[in-house]
């Protein structure tokens, strides 16, 4: 099976170390486009799409696989050694923030150290825990989701396919970046806001930073706080950059809060 | 071509009203457009809303300015434009066509079709978002019908595919329990008979002559009731009555042996048999042999006992004819009715009885042959006559 076709990866950069981002539920690998290319000189940056994102095979989305977020740590481990990965860092997104702390739990010594941006351990409120949400809410989004396919259609879905470089975007691929077969949107929103990692976080014994936004209502500043203080060791930085992007909205601060860490 | 199509002029199509003396006021169009506008600062404060907007949406325009677009915004809108449109508005510059529920003042949804752009100066940093809201609410409903159809379909078509399954296993259950059945039900009936045969060689009084008769006849009827049992299931079940043609191996001999069987099984009734046959007849031999073999037991056991019951074979005329007939009681008007009929029964006595499967068989296996099986019954005779077209 060919991993960095799957997963549509793309390196660039040189150095020793490797630097892998991982962007979260809703867009694709383009998340990271202010972002990483600030790393490109002190580090080999890769980016991938989570399979069903972006420019990934879909033909590979197996909907018991990824029925778990330990199907997308699986892939982030075999892209891991495709590249014969030892010792990088990790920068996720949301989501991918846990995808990360699974991997690295999975397959010690693929990650020397861990950045997570805006992470959850739970999005749903469980007694005494406010992830932010009730189960209903999540619900509400699901079905939301259903109704704005993002333009996608059956017959659009090859030219995206066949379009994963995109070096300009052309009408018909009008909000392709966050573009998603409504189905695979669907499931993986499921996936991702009835997620529970709460118990994985202690276990985290790689460095560990966290980046958390002021205002976010995705993954709020308590959310990122309780995220810090279970994992072992790890920082919180909060960043001034409001909303749950601020690898889009503020790169500039997530670059320097990066560069501090590592 | 395209070229003369394009549009005229505003002024060529309206010459009497000079283009000048329509001026928009630009103010208006902007507060009572037929669309909402709303304008966000980089930070994602609504900084500038068109009466439109607040007018649909119930709000003044003092409540809505300073606020994030989330105020007018349910969870499930808020979570959509955090993970999706916001991300999209930074990397693309716009988005389009985006459906967003606008929360209004009294707690209504108001269904929405969105666009917006990012301005950017000049070194690509955001100065505002505006943001174009259209109502869609009839579009939403219609948006939603075809949904339910398309959900409702996908899983009609579900139940379908299940229950094709799970029948096409039934299927080939039966199938095999059909083949399995068969095999076991001749087997024995096999040995029995081979052991009837061995005891009619050996010397014997006539009491037990009979019984071994009896026995011989008894076989070759279980013997033609299973085949039928089990052709007659095969074709109720789809497999159908299927042949294996052959023109070149002579049908005489199969005739001869079915009339042979019978004459040894029943000594005491005499059967006639006249076969001429001159012309290749591409039939399945093993068919026609159960054919005769199901006739010639129904005339043996309707037909009158001291009477002869006769066997005819003929091709004349292109045609292959075969006839079975007996003396006796006519068939019923009645019962000429429903005798190639699965399960219809003559009336014998009880210890013949049958299961009525031997003339639907014999009937289904005539047009398997592109044939036909008739029967004409009067005082005189009954006679069952097969008629197949020997070049097909």
């Amino acid at each position: 099976m060919n991993v960095s076709a799957r997963n549509n990866v793309r390196i660039n950069g040189s150095g020793e170390k490797a630097m892998v981002f991982a962007h979260g539920f809703g867009c694709d690998q383009n998340m990271w486009r202010f972002v990483e290319p600030a790393f490109r000189n002190s580090f080999r940056t890769v980016l991938f799409d989570h399979v069903g994102a972006g420019g990934s095979d879909l033909s590979k989305y197996d909907p018991v696989k990824y029925g778990s977020l330990s199907g997308y740590a699986d892939d982030l481990i075999e892209i891991g050694r495709e590249l014969d990965l030892k010792d990088a860092v990790f920068v996720g997104h949301s989501v991918s923030a846990m995808i990360g702390i699974l991997a690295s739990l999975k397959a010690p010594g693929l990650f020397s150290s861990l950045v997570l941006v805006g992470p959850s351990a739970r999005y749903i409120d469980d007694g005494d825990y406010r992830g932010g949400f009730s189960a209903n809410q999540i619900e509400e989004l699901l079905e939301f989701l259903e109704a704005n396919h993002m333009g996608w259609s059956a017959q659009m879905a090859p030219a995206i396919m066949g379009n994963a470089d995109r070096p300009e975007l052309g009408e018909e691929l009008t909000n392709s970046f966050c573009r998603t077969d409504p189905d695979i949107a669907k499931h993986f929103a499921r996936v991702t806001f009835t997620s529970d990692n709460r118990d994985d976080l202690a276990k985290v014994t790689t460095p560990t930073l966290v980046l958390q936004c002021s205002e976010d209502i995705i993954a709020s500043t308590e959310v990122g706080e309780y995220v810090q203080r279970r994992i072992p060791g790890s920082k919180l930085v909060i960043l001034n950059a409001t909303g749950h992007c601020p690898n889009l909205s503020a790169p500039d601060e997530v670059i320097a809060a990066m560069r501090a860490f590592v | 071509m395209k070229s003369s199509r394009r549009c005229a002029p505003l002024s060529e199509l309206t010459p009497s009203v000079p283009a000048s003396s329509i001026i928009e006021d630009l103010e208006d169009l902007y507060e009572n457009a037929p669309c909402g506008y709303l304008s966000l600062e980089p930070g994602g404060r609504i900084f500038k809303v068109n009466k439109t907007l607040c007018n649909w949406t119930g709000y003044g325009p003092e409540e809505l300015l300073g606020k994030r677009l989330h105020h007018l915004l349910n969870i499930a809108g808020r979570m959509f434009y955090e993970t999706h449109i916001a991300p999209l508005l930074r990397m693309q510059g716009f988005f389009h066509e985006v459906a967003l529920d606008l929360v209004t003042a009294k707690g209504d949804l108001l269904p929405m079709i969105v666009n917006a752009a990012e301005r950017r100066d000049s070194e690509g940093k955001p100065i505002s978002t505006r943001i174009t809201f259209l109502r869609a609410t009839e579009r939403r409903r219609y948006e939603r019908e075809l949904l339910d159809a398309r959900d409702q379909s996908r899983s009609q078509e579900a139940a379908a595919r299940a229950s094709l399954t799970s029948e096409r296993e039934t299927s080939e259950l039966r199938e095999q329990f059909i083949a399995v059945l068969g095999h076991d039900l001749r087997n024995p009936l096999a040995s029995i008979s081979a052991g009837a045969r061995i005891l009619l060689r050996k010397p014997k009084d006539e009491t037990e002559t009979k019984v071994l008769q009896m026995m011989e006849t008894t076989v070759l009827r279980m013997a033609g009731l299973i085949d039928n049992v089990l052709d007659f299931a095969r074709g109720r079940l789809g497999g159908g009555i299927t042949l294996s043609r052959n023109a070149d191996t002579s049908i005489e001999p199969v005739l001869q042996q079915v009339v042979d069987e019978l004459r040894t099984a029943m000594p005491d009734r005499r059967i006639e048999s006249d076969f001429r046959i001159t012309q290749p007849i591409n039939c399945d031999r093993t068919r026609l042999g159960q054919l005769v073999s199901n006739l010639l037991g129904n005339a043996l056991t309707h037909g009158a006992p001291d009477k002869p019951v006769l066997v005819r074979a003929l091709t004349d005329n292109g045609m292959f004819e075969l006839s079975v007939s007996n003396a006796g009681e006519p068939i019923s008007a009645e019962a000429m009715e429903h005798l190639f009929q699965p399960f219809f029964r003559g009336r014998v006595r009880a210890s013949l009885q049958g299961l009525g499967l031997g003339l639907h068989i014999a009937s289904e296996i005539a047009r398997a042959h592109e044939g036909t099986l008739t029967v004409k019954s009067d005082s005189e005779e009954t006679r069952f006559t097969f008629l197949m077209p020997l070049r097909i």
